[in-house]
């Protein structure tokens, strides 16, 4: 039982002393969420042993130190897989390449992930998160190297198409951080991880001219230089490969394989999470709304440079500097998103939930619209910003939402959903940045009407223990119920579902202000409760 | 806050930019003949071979035509196959924005006649079908006259530089060296990894 301190709730200093948490990083204190304090952590958990504080500036391990490896793992993909986009003034005239083969190798770079993150997730589910990153971004780094070999345009579409399969590394990042972290904070945490991460894209654009000037001036040819520039994201990739290996671990209590074996984590069977994936359809309509989020983040990241250089005749290094600003509004606008989900969690469940997540996409399309239709450079720069905010803080409400659909097939769906992002990316640059029957300003537009009609289907989301954005829960429906769904009778008396049903417990938060007339749940064997 | 200043420094750079003209290019006369050593269709290799260029006025131009000419700058110009699918080449009537000729090969002052120089075809130039066009600047350094190697079409005369790739073999040789550290650290801790638990599991 929790230590009753000064002020906790039921106590007569309730409400008197000043320290109450209103708000805060933090749900260590709040009785709703269950608390294993037998555990041997630098942070308090909860009966899964998940952190339930969120401390930035920490490296405790496992979970705050999992934290730092997992984003900035995710972050040195982006860096490889967007660097070659400001090197393209010198690449273009090296390898002799038109528009179309630009064009093509943008569509390339966030193409390969499509792929990758399906296997990612399911790598995932099966493998652990922690070698699934490493055998990724060590995988890779040949990809990266590869770049000094390239002589043609050919070459070119193909090392960036290989090179973006990295950005898998989103998948196990996420996926990481639902193994370490409450699912009270889960929307901040994995808001805060994927948008530092997704940083790159912005952080490669001021990166990758830097090191080329530098190079240039220690007196090589700006057609070899380019080439040398990319060993900085190649070996930035071994580094954290080898940092994943050695300082991370799967789980908190440990390692999957080594859980496996001693019988702590069943060995689920892959036909079996893949069918809980695909068959709930909640995880198509996300597939669906992460392509309007996160792909037209990618797809104005590879075309927004060049729609300032042309529409405002502004230099490329200006145009650069713009196009940075967009990919670094990541660092606190996806936060922003999955902590606005938390809040709006606590009360208002997953209704709210799913109302910010609409808010918000909808309004980062009409500011894409209006982006589009800018004609001075400084109500383009606003809306571009805004644009930025309202994308960007959708993608970390999406993975606000994503942990609660399933438990089971956590994995395979945040894969799923994370190649409907970059298949997004591929058809809206397909659809409206290639041809030149438009151009871009009325790409851009156009884009901005498909995100606002794309996502009307949130309205669609309905669970049947927290209900939807219209419709309220049905009664007879809990959490245990729910996820108790995914496994079937044998499966249940092997116990395989024990997982599920922890999961469920904590879960209960997704109910908003209603937890409070909730029955208290039947007591687990093997956990203390903290419920007053 | 830096993104307001940003802000505002680009609001005043695009104030800037919308207010300044460059000369117009179908305005200058073209009374130089510019002529270069390259045969038509013949390929010169970037860092290797050279150009010999030599221009004078045009004897036919009226008298005093040039009072006003103070020095003459050489460019290395794309022709239009080259610029086809890639607007970064574009030719655009007002200089300042034009983006034909991007490629300096020498500035001197100017003379009427006995004018030429020697070239090696820098490193830096893409591979592409050029021409060559001298402009005479004033001494405010606004263009007021042209010459080229080609005719008003840019279809004659034009000459193809074979770039250099960039590659070298001992980055090559690097690469593969960086890469298969890569695979071989991870696979080697991977298996570490493996006969570890495996002796752990047999104590």
């Amino acid at each position: 039982m929790a230590e009753k301190e000064i002020g906790s709730p039921g106590s007569s200093m309730h409400g008197v002393t000043g320290k109450e948490q209103t708000f805060d990083f933090s749900v260590a204190n709040d009785q709703t969420v269950t608390s294993d304090s037998t555990a041997k952590f630098k942070l308090p958990v909860d009966s899964e042993h998940k952190a339930k504080v969120f401390k930035i500036y920490s490296l405790a391990k496992p979970h705050m130190r999992t934290f730092h490896l997992s984003w900035i793992a995710f972050f040195t993909c982006f860096v490889s897989t967007f660097a070659a986009a400001p090197l393209v003034p010198i690449i273009r005239d090296n390898l002799n390449l038109t528009k179309r083969d630009i064009g093509n190798a943008g569509i390339a770079s966030v193409s390969g992930s499509i792929f990758s993150r399906l296997v990612m997730g399911a790598a995932c589910d099966l493998l652990g998160p922690r070698y699934s990153c490493a055998f990724l971004i060590m995988l890779s780094a040949p990809t990266v190297f590869c770049m000094t070999f390239v002589s043609s345009p050919g070459g070119y579409v193909a090392v960036r198409f290989m090179i973006g399969f990295s950005l898998a590394t989103f998948v196990s990042c996420q996926f990481w951080m639902s193994t370490m972290f409450n699912g009270k904070i889960i929307g901040l945490v994995n808001g805060t991880a994927a948008g530092w991460g997704n940083m790159g894209g912005g952080a490669t654009q001021l990166l990758m001219p830097l090191l080329y000037e530098v190079i240039r001036r220690a007196g090589s040819r700006p057609f070899t230089a380019w080439r040398i520039a990319f060993y900085v994201p190649g070996w930035m990739h071994v580094i954290m490969g080898l940092l994943v290996l050695g300082l991370g671990q799967d789980l908190p209590d440990g390692n999957l394989g080594s859980l496996q074996k001693r019988g702590d984590v069943p060995k689920d069977k892959f036909s079996k999470v893949l069918w809980y994936a695909v068959t709930n359809y909640r995880t198509w309509i996300f597939v669906l709304l992460y392509g309007m989020s996160l792909g037209v983040e990618l797809t104005t990241d590879n075309v927004i440079a060049e729609y300032f250089y042309d529409r405002f005749d502004l230099n490329l290094h200006t145009a650069g500097t713009i196009a940075a600003t967009f990919g670094m509004a990541n660092i606190i606008s996806r936060p922003l998103g999955g902590l606005m989900s938390d809040i709006a969690a606590r009360r208002f469940g997953m209704r709210g939930r799913l109302w910010n997540l609409w808010i918000l996409q909808t309004l980062g399309g009409v500011f894409c619209i209006c982006l589009g239709r800018a004609t001075t450079l400084s109500l383009s720069i606003t809306s571009m910003i805004l644009f930025s905010i309202g994308a960007q803080a959708a993608c970390g409400a999406t993975f606000g939402i994503i942990p609660f659909i399933s438990r089971r097939s956590l994995g395979v769906i945040s894969g799923l959903t994370g190649a409907g992002g970059n298949f997004g990316s591929g058809l809206t640059q397909l659809l409206f940045f290639t041809s030149s029957k438009y151009s871009t300003a009325t790409g851009l537009s156009l884009m901005g009407i498909m995100i606002v009609a794309c996502t009307l289907p949130v309205a669609l989301v309905h669970f049947p223990q927290w209900g939807s954005m219209f419709l309220p829960p049905s009664e007879k429906w809990t959490e245990e119920y729910y996820y108790e769904k995914e496994w079937n009778k044998e499966e249940k008396e092997r116990g395989l579902h024990q997982g599920s049903l922890k999961f469920a417990e904590n879960s209960r938060s997704e109910r908003g202000r209603r937890v409070v007339s909730v029955a208290v749940p039947r007591p687990q064997p093997d956990t203390t409760e903290a419920h007053v | 806050m830096a993104i307001q200043d940003f802000l505002v420094a680009s609001i005043l750079l695009s104030c800037f930019i919308a207010t300044s003209y460059g000369v117009s290019f179908s305005s200058l006369p073209e009374t130089l003949v510019v002529t270069a050593s390259p045969q038509p269709g013949q390929v010169l290799k970037a860092g290797e071979d050279t150009i010999t260029v030599s221009w004078l006025l045009n004897t036919s131009s009226p008298a005093g035509i040039d009072f006003a000419y103070k020095t003459v700058k050489v460019k290395l110009c794309y022709a239009p196959i080259s610029q086809r699918d890639r607007a970064w080449r574009k030719t655009v009537d007002d200089l300042e924005k034009d983006k034909t000729c991007q490629h300096m090969i020498v500035a001197k002052a100017y003379s009427s006649s006995n004018n030429n120089f020697t070239w090696i075809v820098q490193k830096d130039v893409p591979t592409a079908t050029y021409f060559i066009r001298a402009y005479v600047y004033d001494s405010n350094n606004k263009e007021v006259a042209y010459g080229q190697t080609t005719n008003s079409n840019k279809a004659t005369n034009l000459f193809d530089v074979q770039a250099i790739t960039g590659r070298h073999v001992s980055l090559d040789i690097a690469s593969v060296c960086f890469s298969a550290f890569s695979v071989v650290s991870l696979l080697g801790f991977f298996f570490l990894e493996k006969r570890r638990s495996k002796a752990s599991q047999a104590k």
